[in-house]
């Protein structure tokens, strides 16, 4: 650890002013490590299983199962929730990605205690009101979710494991992903900055 | 060289060691696998003489019945003489296409053709690809019809043969056949009609659609 | 050659779950190291003050890609074996940029907003709630978008493929491009930082 404290870089000490609220709060990674870490984990998956990593595959299996106890007629008739219910031979739950992004969220805990950044927080830049924000979150997480599915995946799904894998779709998702956000950035600029 | 080295940032050096691999990229040649593969030799003739290499046509008969689908069913035959008939739960996947085929290495695969010879040549195939559990059908369609579809009883049989034969009858049956009584096999063949190709009822779904591949996606 | 070792048969679906877990929390902790848990630091890609999702991104990307190349090159994984998931072009694409403008508006994407949730960003958790929502409208929605999520299919097809180039000819592309990206990068930070530390 002494070593990659070192690799720190003052861009990233600046990058510190965004968690400033908590003073205790470590500096995050210098950005080129994380993500060397970030493509070794994938590069296991790779290994391993063969496969890469994901995210809203689970919680299309959440949606489904969840849309199944409900209504398990209307689930079964739809292709798209049957898909994801399977053929009964296990439950659809115990899937590969629900069990990936359980241990994301553990992860995710566990960097963060170690660094002291967990923190109840709603991160919004300072012109927003946090109920603005809220709406906003709830928007933009609808989107995300319609977008993911018609794409097929997400950022994990398609433009980090589809983009290592040099799959053509996987490039035009990841192009599409960044037009679209700058495309529209200026119109979204009071919640952030 | 050394001390320059040392004296770049770490992300310069980062992008060095990026670059350089990616460099050498180009000259490295195919990252996909060719088509040779190596075999344990002695490993594979052991599993011949031991004979854990085969299924028989009564299991496979008793797998389908009790609906097991744990297995994937290979008929390696042509389209046409797959499509006039096959064994239930069975996929068509040609010799040819085999190793292409996308069988992933842990799914118990059990390959079956006319007699016996196709089978054990693609076994030999596949497990020279590191495919763990290949199975042949012995004596391969040959045998299921003679034991299955159309089992006969010779008229000089024993009790016991008798009380097994009637056992072996229902199996018939059920996959559509037509045991065979008091004759020779040879006289009655021309008369014999393959089954339909209906699914018997209460088995496994029919082939394709019983092991929907789960999609590892996103 | 014996990788990826699930597909050779080495361990069973039961194990593999815990192996998802396994590197589920690798994921997690990178992406926290990396301040993905943040949707602040996430959404300043698109205001150019801070490049991090970029640079994270794309180093990843070329770790895991260049890796899995000479892995492969040495006969240690079996690169056909890896799934690579087909493309749907034109849907993909449209995908791709309702889910930039959601990246935007929500600050977070799928991955991102469960480490966000697991540091304690309320916005994280009322954004995977409507992540949920989405896809449980996509689904609703999906007999009248069936025909258009099939459309423009071009099964499994990669870079080189496309572009009648080698594999490893791409590799050092893309190494390349991402090299000059982030010296754009370091760059662009520099530019915009001050405008919008206010």
């Amino acid at each position: 650890m002494t070593t990659l404290a070192k690799t720190v870089s003052p861009e990233d000490v600046a990058a510190q002013s965004v968690a400033k609220a908590d003073r205790k709060a470590q500096p995050y990674w210098n950005p080129y490590l994380a993500g060397v870490g970030l493509g070794l984990v994938l590069l296991a998956a790779f290994v391993i299983m063969g496969r890469g990593l994901g995210a809203s595959g689970a919680f299309t299996s959440l949606v489904s199962v969840g849309v199944n106890a409900v209504a398990p007629e209307h689930a079964q008739s739809n292709t798209f929730f049957s898909e994801y219910l399977g053929d009964a031979t296990h439950h659809p739950l115990k899937d590969w990605l629900v069990f990936e992004v359980i241990g994301v969220i553990v992860g995710g805990f566990i960097s963060g205690s170690l660094a002291h950044r967990i923190k109840g927080t709603v991160e919004k830049g300072p012109r927003i009101s946090t109920r603005g924000r809220m709406v906003f979150a709830l928007l933009g997480g609808i989107l995300m979710g319609f977008g993911a599915k018609l794409a097929r995946g997400c950022t994990s799904g398609q433009a980090l494991t589809g983009g290592a894998l040099l799959g053509v779709g996987s490039w035009a998702f990841m192009l599409a992903v960044f037009a679209g956000g700058y495309a529209v950035a200026y119109f979204f600029r009071r919640q952030w900055t | 060289m050394k001390a320059i080295f040392s004296h770049l940032s770490f992300n310069q050096k980062l992008a060095i060691v990026a670059g350089v691999l990616g460099f050498l990229a180009i000259f490295a040649g195919s990252p996909y696998t060719s088509n040779t593969a190596t075999m344990n030799v002695k490993e594979l003739a052991l599993l011949v003489e031991k004979e854990v290499d085969h299924v028989t046509v009564d299991e496979l008969a008793d797998w389908i019945i009790q609906g097991k689908a744990d297995y994937r069913l290979m008929d390696l035959r042509n389209e046409k003489e797959f499509n006039e008939y096959h064994i239930p739960t069975a996929e068509n996947i040609p010799v040819g296409s085999l190793i292409d085929a996308g069988l992933t290495r842990n799914e118990k695969i059990i390959l079956y053709s006319e007699g016996g010879i196709h089978s054990a040549q693609a076994w030999f195939l596949l497990k020279a690809k590191q495919y763990k559990a290949v199975y042949m059908l012995r004596d391969g369609l040959a045998e299921w019809k003679d034991r299955i579809l159309f089992p006969s009883l010779a008229e000089n049989a024993s009790a016991e043969e008798k009380a097994a034969f009637e056992k072996r009858k229902a199996v018939s049956m059920f996959f559509g056949g037509s045991p065979q009584t008091g004759t020779g096999r040879a006289q009655a063949t021309p008369q014999l009609a393959m089954p339909k190709l209906e699914m018997p009822a209460g088995s496994a779904a029919p082939a394709g659609t019983a092991k929907k591949k789960k999609k590892e996606g996103c | 050659m014996n990788a990826p070792y699930f597909k050779f048969g080495y361990f069973g679906d039961e194990i593999s779950l815990i192996v998802a877990f396994a590197i589920g929390i690798g994921f997690g902790f990178f992406l926290e190291r990396a301040g993905f848990g943040s949707g602040r630091k996430l959404a300043a890609q698109f205001y150019l003050y801070d490049m991090t999702v970029f640079k994270v991104m794309f180093t990843a990307i070329v770790t895991a890609m260049v890796g899995l190349f000479w892995l492969s090159v040495f006969g240690i994984v079996d690169l056909s074996l890896v799934y690579v998931s087909p493309t749907y072009l034109v849907p993909q694409v449209v995908g791709g940029l309702i889910l930039g403008v959601g990246f935007v508006v929500g600050g977070y994407c799928p991955g991102t907003s469960c480490v966000g949730v697991a540091t304690g960003k309320y916005d994280a958790m009322i954004y995977l709630l409507g992540i949920i929502a989405g896809i449980f409208v996509f689904g609703e929605m999906f007999p009248l978008l069936e025909g258009f999520y099939k459309s423009t299919a071009m099964d499994i097809v990669t870079l080189p493929e496309l572009f009648g180039m080698s594999y490893g000819l791409l590799v050092f592309l893309v190494v390349v491009m991402a090299l000059g990206g982030f010296a754009g990068a370091e760059w662009v930070e520099k530019k915009f930082r001050k405008g919008a530390a206010q």
